[in-house]
């Protein structure tokens, strides 16, 4: 018990860590690199300072403060981007495609396995929207197996238009809820 | 919790269940023959006298109201009577018909003796002014069974009357709930006895009835995937019956035959397919690269309405059985779905989408005839099931701010709405007779 939310905490500092090294590179070099950092934060980076006293001796495991473990992280935090849709459209544009190569490129890296889940805006039916969901999701996870991640790490599911981000009738709202969203699986 | 929500369901259903046992102990029918009054315009004047009270607490006196209210409104909502009381005034309808009874309880109700003693109604449909018996029906239902006792002689009369099948023991279910935590729960067509089916903490949604009343498939994600579920109306038991990679949805039972249609995407893309109550795959229906979804089989049973994008845009489709005689149903506007074949196969009603707003379509099932049921004064309604009536259409709504269930008559364009609260209710399904 304790362990595990130790793990986590340590694996969430970490995370957030290297996104602040992640953003600098990114600022100064471009994308290109991003995922290089990843390989370049020293092992003893992690906080062991922080954690209390008489549980350390549970976590100075060098595989576990070396590398967080990315099922206890939404993938976000460790860079990955939801993708958006036009209105009823399953298809990936330029923009969708370049994202999804960075976030190719960070779950080879780190091996992590994601959930993604396909989402609508709430016009058209609830049946279709569930179909519509699952195109998008699929769509991403296609385009992820064809950039080489491993079909396995990827789960696909689809909320429709039942999990919205943002609720409201307008474009603004509309546009946040089309989308293909990574989570922990 | 969940012990609790099948016996309440099994208890439930078993009211129904009883009733036409303890009808059929006492009750009896004239051998008058009746002029056939069926009519699809020329409404029934009937009356609806209070019951008198022969004995009885106060407890009496409200279950011999609640009969007399419950025969009111079950009579008017099926269209096909104009229904008066004592104090309707003698010229205003002319009644052929008379409903009068009398009810019998414990001297004390059941809040003072402790004991959930049964009352005694004695109901008789006689003509007018003639005053010949044509139906009598003798009930001892529990308090608890007074509405049900009132539901199952409107049937009686509207089924001696019209011919026609009264829907007033008919239920329906449909989701209730927000994001990804809705549950099944059960209403009574009169909007009565609401009942919680589900309690998962997922997404439950889109319920089908089987043909015979017994078992609601709906697609859960009771399981972390989505999958297609049955559950037993008489037990509240879930069982799993198909979950395969992607989309489990929109299930439809066949009307006579033991297996259903459902969209299955099987890790790639949504296809129609038939399958048994117990998940095995039998034919699959149609092959695209497109979403084909919401199928509905045809009351003969031999042909099916859904949707397919194929030709960019969601429109509505019919092939047979064995996936054969594709032919396309709707060509106006960009957004057609969810159909549904009317209970005598005339029909079909359908979500249109124009703008940004969805309404309730009837047409021919040949694809004439197109009508835009919902106006202006809508806003978004969804998700139509037929009564076995063919005459009532519920459908979803958000009219009221969320969406809430309403019951359509489309003979006469009149509606009202169904269920309330602050929860969004969606996808009902009406029960079959």
């Amino acid at each position: 018990m304790d362990r595990s939310i130790l793990i986590r905490r340590n694996a969430t500092v970490f995370g957030l860590v290297m996104l602040m090294i992640l953003g600098t590179f990114l600022v100064g070099c471009g994308s290109k690199q991003e995922v290089e950092t990843d390989t370049q934060v020293p092992a003893d980076q992690t906080p062991v300072q922080q954690i209390p006293e008489e549980v350390v001796p549970e976590v100075i495991d060098a595989d576990q403060t070396a590398l967080p473990d990315y099922g206890t992280l939404d993938p976000i935090e460790y860079g990955i981007e939801d993708i958006f849709f036009a209105f009823d459209q399953y298809d990936l544009d330029s923009e969708s495609m370049a994202i999804l190569s960075a976030n190719a490129r960070i779950l080879k890296e780190v091996g992590a396995a994601v959930l993604i889940s396909g989402h609508c805006d709430e016009r058209g039916t609830v049946e279709y929207n569930l179909a519509l969901g699952e195109k998008r999701a699929r769509a991403v996870k296609d385009y992820l197996v064809s950039l080489g991640v491993a079909s396995g790490n990827i789960r696909v599911t689809s909320y429709g238009e039942s999990k919205p981000f943002m609720t409201g009738q307008d474009e603004d709202a509309w546009a946040q809820n089309r989308r293909a969203h990574f989570e922990r699986p | 919790m969940k012990k609790s929500l099948g016996c309440l369901l099994f208890y439930l259903l078993m009211v129904t269940v009883w009733q036409p046992a303890a009808a059929v102990a006492q009750g009896g029918s004239s051998d008058v023959v009746l002029e056939t009054t069926k009519s699809a315009f020329v409404k029934i004047d009937i009356q609806v006298n209070p019951l008198d009270v022969l004995a009885g607490g106060p407890g009496s006196v409200t279950a011999g109201q609640l009969v007399e209210g419950v025969l009111v409104q079950d009579l008017q909502f099926s269209g096909l009577f104009r229904v008066g009381g004592e104090s309707t005034p003698a010229d205003s309808l002319n009644f052929e018909f008379t409903i009068e009874g009398t009810v019998e309880g414990p001297l004390r109700d059941a809040d003072q003796t402790g004991e959930d003693a049964p009352l005694t109604f004695d109901l008789n449909l006689l003509t007018w002014p003639e005053r010949q018996l044509l139906l009598n029906k003798r009930y001892r239902p529990l308090p608890v069974q007074v509405r049900t006792t009132a539901h199952h002689f409107a049937n009686q009369v509207i089924d001696l009357l019209t011919g026609e099948p009264g829907i007033c023991l008919t239920r329906i279910v449909f989701s209730r709930g927000e994001g990804d935590r809705r549950d099944l729960y059960v209403v009574d067509y009169d909007g009565a006895n609401t009942l919680r089916l589900t309690a998962n903490r997922t997404l439950n949604l889109c319920p089908s009835w089987s043909t015979d009343g017994k078992e609601i498939a709906f697609t859960s994600y009771r399981n972390g995937e989505q999958g297609l579920y049955s559950l037993a109306t008489t037990t509240g038991k879930v069982r799993q019956v198909i979950q395969l990679e992607g989309l489990n949805l929109g299930a439809d039972w066949h009307p006579s035959r033991d297996e259903l249609v459902v969209s299955l995407s099987r890790g790639q893309n949504p296809e129609i397919y038939r399958i048994s109550p117990q998940g095995k795959v039998l034919k699959r229906l149609t092959v695209s690269q497109a979403v084909e979804i919401s199928p509905s089989w045809s009351p003969g049973g031999r042909d099916l309405v859904f949707t397919s994008d194929r030709t960019g845009t969601p429109q509505l489709y019919i092939i047979d059985g064995e996936g054969a005689n594709r032919r396309r149903l709707t060509f106006e506007g960009q957004y057609n779905d969810s159909a549904v074949w009317s209970p005598n196969g005339e029909e079909i009603v359908y979500v249109t989408r124009t703008g940004n707003i969805s309404q309730i379509v009837l047409m021919k099932a040949t694809g004439e005839d197109r009508r835009v049921l919902t106006d202006g004064y809508w806003r978004n309604c969804e998700d139509p099931s037929w009564a076995p009536d063919g005459r009532h259409v519920v459908f979803t709504s958000d009219r009221s701010g969320v969406f809430k269930l309403f019951v359509y008559d489309v003979t006469e364009d009149t509606f009202r709405q169904l269920t309330f609260g602050e929860h969004p209710d969606i996808t009902p399904a009406w029960s079959k007779h």
